[in-house]
């Protein structure tokens, strides 16, 4: 019982932070090689591509995709996506999309003369799914090992460790206002009532 | 549009009901001082009229508007991310 308890409460948090992983921004310094545009066709893995209702029509079974290709600072590849979010989650509130793509075009640069770029992105590539990062937004910076402080993330899980403690411990104390004494209670009842039946076979015997 | 009018709408159900409890919670909190408060001087006047009558003035009073804040603060933090994203 123990391992069953406690697999599902690791199960829980593991969920909660690759939730959190997949949603908050995230910064990488890149180089952007080159831009394209693919038509794609979400299947299985539809939960990680955008769907945005921002005023095209949704009953399509593909559309076209932009694309940011880059080689990061530390020489990996990386390419991302670059869909609009629209309305619905996660609550970037991005309707720019053709514009970030021309600015991502305007900033392509060469190994010869890198132009570096601080791209803000969420979510994950997975080579096996078809599944990119989303850009949120691009800027310039002189060189590949600027130092970019996340202020929002550090603010927003302050607050989410904040406002879920506040919760627990009023959750605790009313338990022990109000339901552990009930609990108690019933457990004098049964314990009395044990000893009545017990008493009551013992008479029998 | 839709998608917009469904994130209103969602919203305005999820914030409804942060504002319900806090209103709730809010008010218990002000009788609870205002008893306590005549507990300890034992006066004016009887306990009941003094405790509704701290609650009248609480229900005009700024301190219950604010929140309202519930549903003001959201709509500004769209907006701003919205600015932010899109016009920055």
């Amino acid at each position: 019982m123990r391992y069953v308890k406690w697999s599902i409460i690791v199960l829980f948090w593991a969920l909660v932070a690759a939730f959190l992983h997949y949603t908050l921004p995230q910064h990488d310094i890149a180089r952007i090689s080159d831009t394209y545009e693919k038509r794609i066709d979400p299947g299985e893995n539809s939960l990680f591509w955008s769907n945005a209702a921002t005023g095209e029509t949704l009953n399509v079974t593909g559309r076209d995709v932009f694309f940011i290709q880059t080689r990061l600072n530390d020489d990996d590849v990386m390419v991302y996506r670059n869909e609009d979010t629209g309305w619905g989650w996660p609550p970037y509130f991005k309707f720019d999309t053709a514009n970030l793509q021309a600015e991502a075009a305007d900033l392509r640069s060469t190994a010869a003369a890198p132009q570096w770029v601080v791209i803000r992105h969420y979510g994950w590539r997975n080579e096996f799914l078809s599944v990119y990062p989303n850009v949120v937004s691009l800027r310039p910076v002189d060189g590949p090992d600027v130092r970019i402080i996340p202020w929002l993330n550090i603010i927003l899980l302050t607050l989410l460790v904040a406002v879920v403690w506040a919760l627990y411990v009023r959750w605790r104390r009313f338990r022990q206002a109000r339901i552990d004494p009930v609990l108690d209670d019933m457990g004098d009842n049964l314990d009395e009532a044990g000893g009545r039946l017990k008493g009551f076979f013992r008479r029998k015997g | 549009m839709l998608a917009l009018l469904r994130l209103l709408g969602i919203g305005f159900v999820v914030l409804t009901v942060i504002y319900a409890a806090l209103s709730l919670w809010s008010r218990r909190v002000r009788r609870r001082k205002l008893e306590a408060e005549w507990d300890e001087a034992q006066g004016p006047g009887g306990r009941a009229a003094f405790v509704e009558a701290g609650l009248a003035e609480y229900d005009q009073s700024l301190r219950r508007k604010l929140i309202l804040g519930v549903y003001v603060v959201p709509l500004c933090l769209i907006g701003l991310i919205v600015y932010l994203t899109n016009f920055h």
